[in-house]
């Protein structure tokens, strides 16, 4: 029943095209999770996610620093490969000086009819914030409509909060089973899930959701959930890594991914002001450590989210040289650790080795389920 | 002429005196299928009674097949005797008849804690291809551990290519490593291949072979020292694995981290305590333990 999310994943550019020749609309690659989909889908733009391939390459090398996460080479690789030419305009919401340069080469190296930085703020726990982005959010709106040829309406904008809240309470719906003693779902359909609908029409995957839930209630799979598992980091889309976790006798209830909850895990709250509630909800979201200061806020959140999923042990991963992350895990780990959720570390690249992981991930496990052998 | 083979480290077998099978309750077997080295250890109610070290082949059922037959050669056992058997190292899914796989770190833990006694907290575990900082309790179980897992420095396979680089046996490098009037600095890349580069040029300056296999112990040991630091090392600390029979690498790891490894040549006079054994003697206990479970 996850299927259908799988087969967008792996075949996001065949959807992509196939979307964009039978509605004739535009299709707009985004970096970061700060970008403003709702506004995207009121200007009737389907908003696909630019991810990587998790494939050795070597056309990045001049276009990138070498102390650059892995991720962002990954990603400009693939535009430089061309597999993203069907694009009809890139944008980033500002974010990470990793995926910025990313962007930035992007522009320079792969002609594009429309390319958009918004000056998402980095200091999003000042009430200035707010303000600020509905500004910004205003001077990207005149540059859509300007772009599309038409007015945004308050009516788009209110379907296109209206489509992705629902995109929203739908996942978080799929994501109460997974605190279930034994969940209906594997934390790698979960991942699937989610990464595809930053992939395919929201209306669309929206049904796909509508149509698990009617079925999940009654599922059960034949395997052992095994020790609950949360993980913790940077992007992470490394689907062979989380099926190999979960082939050694452990689960993934949970995560803190921006492939994962701090993509989907709060809503728009509907106010008159359209771009103010878009603003708001942008900025309190579950932040990305870049953002995260001068208090970690998204501590507590992780905290709770452990504690809801009965978590009883978390990987903690980072893209290697992913400063904003890294600077965070030292504290992370000492908190959770701290509230008796042991933690371990694995730093991914853009292929990872599985065999090694593997090893470490087993031993890490080990220390939950060998303790009756001493 | 066929090169001789510096790397190469002895094979061997032994069977320990004084223990008849016979009258044991529990025949338990641990293989280990490591990287370079495949190893097999025989207990019979928790003792060592036999053990073989041998080279892995390209084969990890046939590796193990090898070496557990050749541990119990004139045993009078057959596997068929060994009434548990838990397969550990890199090769531990490979080995068709291990009723289990457990994973080298706990292996190692464990095996650390039968080896040297229960006062052991840090254990580190210098292996063919990898690196572990590992962290126990009083009862062998990990706490928590590090690998390096990027690159072959540290690893007993960096060692033996600068064995063959350097024509000198492999068990006389630690030896040899202080036959130098003064130490003198360390190689700057542990990298093995860029190590390799900088020992042939430090060689074409004069450098005695000792010299060279000073520098790049020394660099080695620093390299595991920044591993351990990172985990943390409590005392009593030892060190498992094949490169742990190096003592150019022992004593320099014991001089940076100024705590001495427990015991690190007992295994001269007594080869159940050979720190090659350790996660095949870790695999074993937890063979009898499983065993013992196993009929309730």
């Amino acid at each position: 029943m996850f299927d259908k999310f799988k087969e967008w994943y792996e075949n996001r550019h065949d959807y992509a095209q196939a979307w964009k020749k039978q509605t004739g609309g535009k299709v707009l690659g985004y970096f970061c999770t700060y970008v403003p989909e709702e506004l995207l889908i009121a200007a009737d733009i389907l908003p696909l996610r630019i991810l990587g391939s998790h494939e050795a390459q070597d056309v990045t090398e001049p276009h990138i620093f070498g102390m650059f996460c892995p991720f962002c080479r990954d990603c400009l690789a693939q535009g430089l490969k061309g597999r993203f030419d069907y694009l009809n305009g890139i944008m980033i919401s500002q974010s990470c000086l990793h995926i910025r340069q990313t962007y930035n080469s992007w522009v320079k190296h792969i002609p594009q009819e429309f390319s958009y930085y918004m000056y998402m703020p980095h200091g999003v726990q000042t009430p200035h914030a707010y303000p600020y982005l509905r500004g910004e959010l205003e001077v990207f709106k005149k540059a859509l409509e300007k772009w599309i040829g038409r007015s945004i309406s308050d009516k788009d904008i209110d379907r296109g909060i209206e489509v992705m809240n629902k995109n929203r309470q739908l996942m978080k719906q799929v994501y109460e089973f997974r605190k279930q003693d034994n969940p209906p779902l594997t934390g790698l359909e979960a991942m699937y899930m989610v990464v595809s609908s930053q992939m395919v029409e929201k209306e669309e995957h929206n049904q796909a959701l509508e149509a698990v839930l009617k079925e999940l209630p009654n599922r059960k799979l034949d395997r052992n959930t095994g020790t609950r598992l949360m993980i913790i980091g940077s992007e992470d889309d490394d689907t062979e890594f989380v099926e190999m976790v979960e082939s050694l006798d452990s689960t993934l209830v949970v995560d803190e991914h921006c492939t994962g909850t701090r993509y989907f895990w709060n809503e728009v709250e509907p106010q008159k002001d359209r771009l103010a509630a878009i603003a708001a909800r942008y900025i309190d979201r579950p932040p990305c450590p870049s953002k995260d200061w001068p208090e970690r806020k998204r501590f507590p959140h992780i905290l709770q989210l452990a504690k809801d999923y009965n978590v009883e042990g978390a990987l903690v991963i980072q893209q290697k040289f992913c400063d904003p992350h890294e600077l965070d895990m030292p504290a992370l780990r000492q908190m959770l650790e701290e509230n008796g959720i042991p933690t371990y570390f694995l730093e991914f690249d853009v292929t990872v080795p599985i065999g090694q992981f593997k090893t470490r991930v087993e031993a890490f496990l080990e220390t939950f389920a060998l303790p009756d052998l001493f | 002429m066929t090169k001789k083979e510096f790397w190469r480290w002895p094979e061997y077998r032994h069977t320990v005196e004084g223990i008849d099978p016979k009258n044991g309750k529990v025949i338990s077997g641990g293989v280990d299928i490591g990287s370079v080295s495949s190893k097999t250890v025989i207990m019979v109610d928790g003792e060592v009674f036999a053990q073989s070290v041998m080279r892995t082949g390209s084969s990890s059922p046939d590796s193990a097949e090898r070496t557990m037959n050749w541990a119990l050669e004139d045993t009078g056992l057959t596997l068929k005797d060994v009434q548990y058997v838990v397969g550990t190292g890199y090769g531990r899914v490979n080995i068709p008849f291990a009723q289990k796989a457990i994973t080298e770190i706990a292996c190692h833990g464990r095996g650390a804690n039968f080896m040297w006694g229960p006062t052991v907290r840090t254990v580190l575990d210098m292996g063919g291809q990898d690196c572990k900082a590992i962290r126990v309790d009083e009862k062998g179980k990990v706490q928590n551990f590090l690998m390096n897992d990027k690159c072959a420095a540290g690893t007993g396979r960096g060692m033996e290519v600068f064995a063959d680089l350097l024509s000198v046996p492999i068990q006389e490098v630690g030896d040899r490593s202080f036959a130098v009037k003064e130490e003198p600095q360390s190689v700057s890349s542990t990298c093995v291949v860029f190590a390799k580069s900088e020992a042939v040029g430090l060689l074409r300056s004069g450098w005695s072979k000792d010299e060279v296999l000073a520098a790049y112990c020394q660099a080695m040991a620093h390299r595991v020292v920044d591993l351990l630091n990172r985990v943390g090392v409590e005392k009593e600390f030892v060190i498992t694995g094949g490169i742990a029979k190096n003592i150019g690498i022992v004593k320099r790891v014991e001089k940076e981290l100024r705590i001495r490894a427990l015991k690190p040549d007992q295994w001269r006079d007594d080869p159940r305590f050979d720190p090659m054994l350790a996660g095949a003697a870790g695999a074993a206990l937890f063979a009898k333990v499983l065993y013992e479970r196993s009929k309730g």
